[in-house]
């Protein structure tokens, strides 16, 4: 990487703010990987491929909810931003079937986190 | 596309959960007036509201309905493909969480510099080199009222100004992330999940006092954390966050990781610093405050990792904002990890002086059992237990202190019924015992006897004497301990003591753990009624305490019996009875 | 055996040489090779660093990280934090005892499993925890453990 500039920071910070993505994170902290998020993060970036799904994995650290690791969370477009919990193999799966290709929310699996 | 999305959940504590009938029911309902297309309505497993009935919200206005009748249902659905809201019957709440220090956990990747600047990470440090003085970033703290978040709440800036007004040829910062009580773990969740938020703090600090060498003093037992720290600094080193002449500034920087080697008592200021010059991490008597005379008695800083996380957004959004949030003489969140009965257990992050019930009720969704509450305890082994009546008191360093207890770097036990005080009591004393580091004899042995007349209480084996004994012990220990472990460790003893003496004395006079947790103090018997004579308990027993035969039926002779509690757990047919 | 020591000591030791209050980390280098820390490697090392062999040992046994025998194939930790005593981690360390025959701080006879009980691995949601080698496993039941310990190697 290249020595930042402090103008170089500004940038990164101002252009980023506007980004809108598709994208899928998988919280990746210890507590996260010892329920299983590391087997969720591979089925998820496999079966993406398999079926060339636009659409970005990303590793993450803790939001804190341990009682419902692993933990997932998607962003597609026209679709509110929710959280996953207790998910596995399967259900990463239909995350990627329902919710990121028929745009249908999954029952019984959103953890509803109210912060600030 | 739909316009709206509606989660549903039934958040009553009754078994009959409605959540289902009424998911029928609103789907029915959508096909009825044809809406299907542009309303989803979805079941979720948690709604973050807990006892409050039938619970609706809509997206994307975030809409709350809570307590919902059957017939509101449908009004809800209506106001919401109508785009309105009912007044009246929506929520108005504001977040019980706020997040400062969590607040790109779970948001970022940890192993991009990119991301983290991209949410203004180092926006502070850059703000802070080049249009602030050392002098302007500490007043900058003291406005913003922060207070060490590692224990015992010092104020961080006068931290720094000390070690500031110190002339020395050079000067030290030191993360502590030595996070050593059992229970406790937002230290790592922020190392692993936001780790340049705490360095861009720790450079903050170095600049603030005038320090050129810092070190991240990090627990070995954390290799993801000690993992991300690194490729970190790597970063930060290659983009010229660290290293010299930051940022094109005149001021220069090394960091540095060290390892700490499973020591609870290096937590400590003083222990830190010896273990960090490779020595055993024992204590010195203070003054010599690390301020003026630390690592290689040179002024040196230390600030636990959720301070400097906290530093870095207040450079970022200022002193103001911060000191919004929180009491008059604490400011800004506390981050706490809430485990043991409780529901969801987790981290959270909450402004100081909410109250402990909205943190256990309200975000943790009362305990797993559905049981009562009995206590919480808050600050680990150096912390005290609170009790149920207790649990409205506002959150803050004074307050909890007041309780017998301290905020601690945030740990939070709740407890049910099921949980012996006594048993809480020994179990936090022997912690400390095995970590006592044996310099000074208070702690050494204070701890040591104390363990053993508690023992003694759980084993029925007291008398009332011994709680006086036990009072006298901590007193001294309190007075005449070398550091803050030993000062501490009779904490749980006292305010268990305090909040539930009754409960001792069934221990030492009546010989009975009411919540059935001290086993020598428990009696096996077998429920003739229940046995089904299949003689499993027999074959299983260790000491052959079970005679009898198939025909005849099984007894627990007491005197043999060891409470081991190996019969109760083979029986199939619950027929093994515990008081 | 000998030259091969001088070399990884020295390697070690040319590594760390600028770092004041080397020790400690050196430490934790041959531990995460060896699993343990050798008396021959102390030995070697207490004479490139010049300090006594004592002083290399007084460090080692104050810290409950660092190991003088060699641990079994397996690790085993299970967590003793707060949240994880109380539920149960007590019960899951006898339930070990019971299958191993080892106490903590022990080796099983084969040299398959080593028995450590550990303060809080920070997964206090997922109580009881234990780990094995580098698997962490969460909410555990006793029951359970029989499977878990055949996972990693015979139980016999």
């Amino acid at each position: 990487m290249d020595k930042l500039t402090p103008e170089a920071i500004d940038r990164i910070f101002k252009q980023n703010r506007q980004q809108s993505a598709n994208w899928i994170k998988v919280g990746m902290s210890t507590c996260g990987i010892a329920a299983g998020a590391d087997e969720v993060y591979a089925t998820l970036v496999e079966e993406i491929k398999k079926r060339n799904i636009q659409v970005t994995v990303k590793k993450c650290g803790c939001l804190g909810m341990c009682h419902a690791e692993p933990l997932v969370e998607v962003c597609v477009d026209g679709m509110p931003t929710v959280i996953y919990g207790r998910v596995n193999k399967e259900i990463a799966v239909k995350i990627l079937d329902k919710h990121v290709n028929s745009k249908a929310l999954l029952n019984d699996y959103i953890f509803d986190l109210e912060t600030k | 596309m739909f316009k709206k999305t509606i989660l549903l959940k039934d958040t009553s504590f009754s078994p009959e959960d409605k959540t289902r009938d009424v998911f029928t029911r609103c789907l029915d309902y959508l096909r009825e007036k044809q809406l299907e297309q542009d309303i989803q309505v979805v079941r979720v497993a948690d709604s973050g509201v807990y006892g409050q009935g039938l619970v609706m919200k809509v997206l994307p206005d975030a809409t709350l309905y809570v307590n919902l009748k059957d017939e509101d249902v449908t009004r809800v659905i209506d106001a919401a493909a109508q785009n309105k809201t009912i007044e009246g019957l929506a929520l108005k709440k504001a977040p019980k969480q706020i997040r400062i220090v969590l607040r790109n956990c779970g948001k970022i990747d940890p192993e991009s510099l990119e991301e983290y600047i991209a949410t203004g990470g180092y926006v502070g440090l850059k703000k802070a080199l080049l249009e602030l003085t050392p002098d302007k970033v500490i007043e900058e703290m003291k406005k913003a009222g922060l207070r060490g978040r590692g224990g015992a709440g010092y104020p961080t800036w006068m931290k720094w100004k000390f070690a500031r007004q110190v002339v020395a040829d050079q000067k030290f910062v030191i993360c502590n992330a030595d996070e050593g009580d059992p229970g406790a773990y937002m230290d790592r969740s922020v190392l692993e999940g936001d780790p340049h938020s705490v360095i861009e703090g720790l450079i903050i600090a170095a600049y603030a006092v005038g320090a050129s060498k810092g070190y991240f003093y990090i627990r070995a037992e954390y290799p993801l954390a000690v993992e991300r720290i690194q490729k970190a600094i790597d970063q930060a080193n290659a983009a010229g966050l660290l290293g010299k002449n930051i940022l094109g500034s005149a001021f220069s920087l090394d960091l540095e990781i060290r390892l700490g080697a499973g020591a609870f008592v290096c937590g400590e200021e003083t222990a830190l610093i010896a273990s960090i010059e490779g020595r055993r991490g024992t204590p010195r008597p203070r003054p010599p405050y690390p301020s003026v005379k630390g690592l290689w008695d040179k002024p040196t800083v230390i600030n636990n990792v959720e301070t400097l996380s906290n530093v870095s957004f207040i450079l970022l959004k200022g002193s103001e904002q911060f000191a919004s949030i929180g009491t008059e003489k604490s400011k800004g969140t506390k981050v706490f990890a809430v485990t043991g009965k409780v529901k969801n257990s987790g981290l959270v992050e909450v402004p100081m002086g909410i109250t402990l019930r909205e943190i256990v009720y309200d975000i943790g969704g009362g305990t797993i059992s559905g049981k009562a509450v009995k206590a919480v305890q808050t600050g680990g082994p150096s912390g005290g237990v609170i009790p149920v009546d207790a649990l409205d008191t506002q959150v803050d360093y004074e307050n909890l202190q007041k309780l017998g207890s301290i905020m601690g770097s945030g740990g939070m036990i709740v407890m049910d019924e099921e949980d012996c005080m006594v048993d809480i009591a020994k179990f936090y004393l022997g912690f400390c015992v095995d970590e006592s580091c044996g310099k000074c004899a208070p702690c050494r042995i204070g701890g040591y006897q104390m363990l053993e007349v508690l023992k003694r209480v759980a084993n029925g084996q007291a008398k009332l004497e011994d709680m006086t004994v036990l009072r006298r012990i901590s007193q001294a220990m309190q007075k005449a301990s070398l550091c803050g472990l030993g000062q501490t460790a009779a904490n749980p003893v006292l305010s268990t003591m305090k909040y539930f003496e009754s409960e001792y004395k069934q221990h030492i006079e009546n010989k009975k753990c009411p919540a059935g947790k001290c086993s020598a103090l428990s009696n096996y018997a077998i429920i003739q009624e229940k046995c089904k004579r299949c003689s499993l308990c027999q074959k299983n027993c260790p000491v052959e305490a079970i005679p009898g035969s198939r025909e005849d039926g099984f007894t627990i002779v007491q005197e043999k019996c060891i409470k081991c509690g190996r019969c109760l757990e083979v029986c199939k047919f619950k027929a093994v009875s515990k008081t | 055996m000998e030259q091969k020591i001088s070399i990884e000591i020295k390697n070690l030791v040319d590594k760390w040489k600028s770092k004041e209050g080397n020790l400690i980390m050196i430490l934790h280098e041959i531990q995460n090779h060896h699993g343990y820390v050798p008396r021959e490697l102390s030995l070697e090392l207490s004479q490139m660093l010049d300090v006594p062999l004592a002083r290399i040992y007084e460090v080692i046994t104050f810290y409950n990280f660092f190991k003088l025998t060699p641990p079994g194939k397996h690790k085993i930790a299970v967590c003793m934090g707060t949240a994880c005593y109380l539920k149960g981690g007590q019960d899951l360390i006898n339930e070990v005892k019971n299958i191993l025959h080892i106490e903590p701080g022990q080796t099983t006879k084969d040299g398959q499993y080593y028995l450590d009980m550990v303060r809080c691995l920070g997964c206090c949601g997922l109580a009881p925890v234990m780990m094995i080698d580098e698997k962490v496993y969460g909410k555990v039941k006793k029951s359970e453990i029989m499977d878990i310990l055949s996972k990693h190697g015979s139980t016999d």
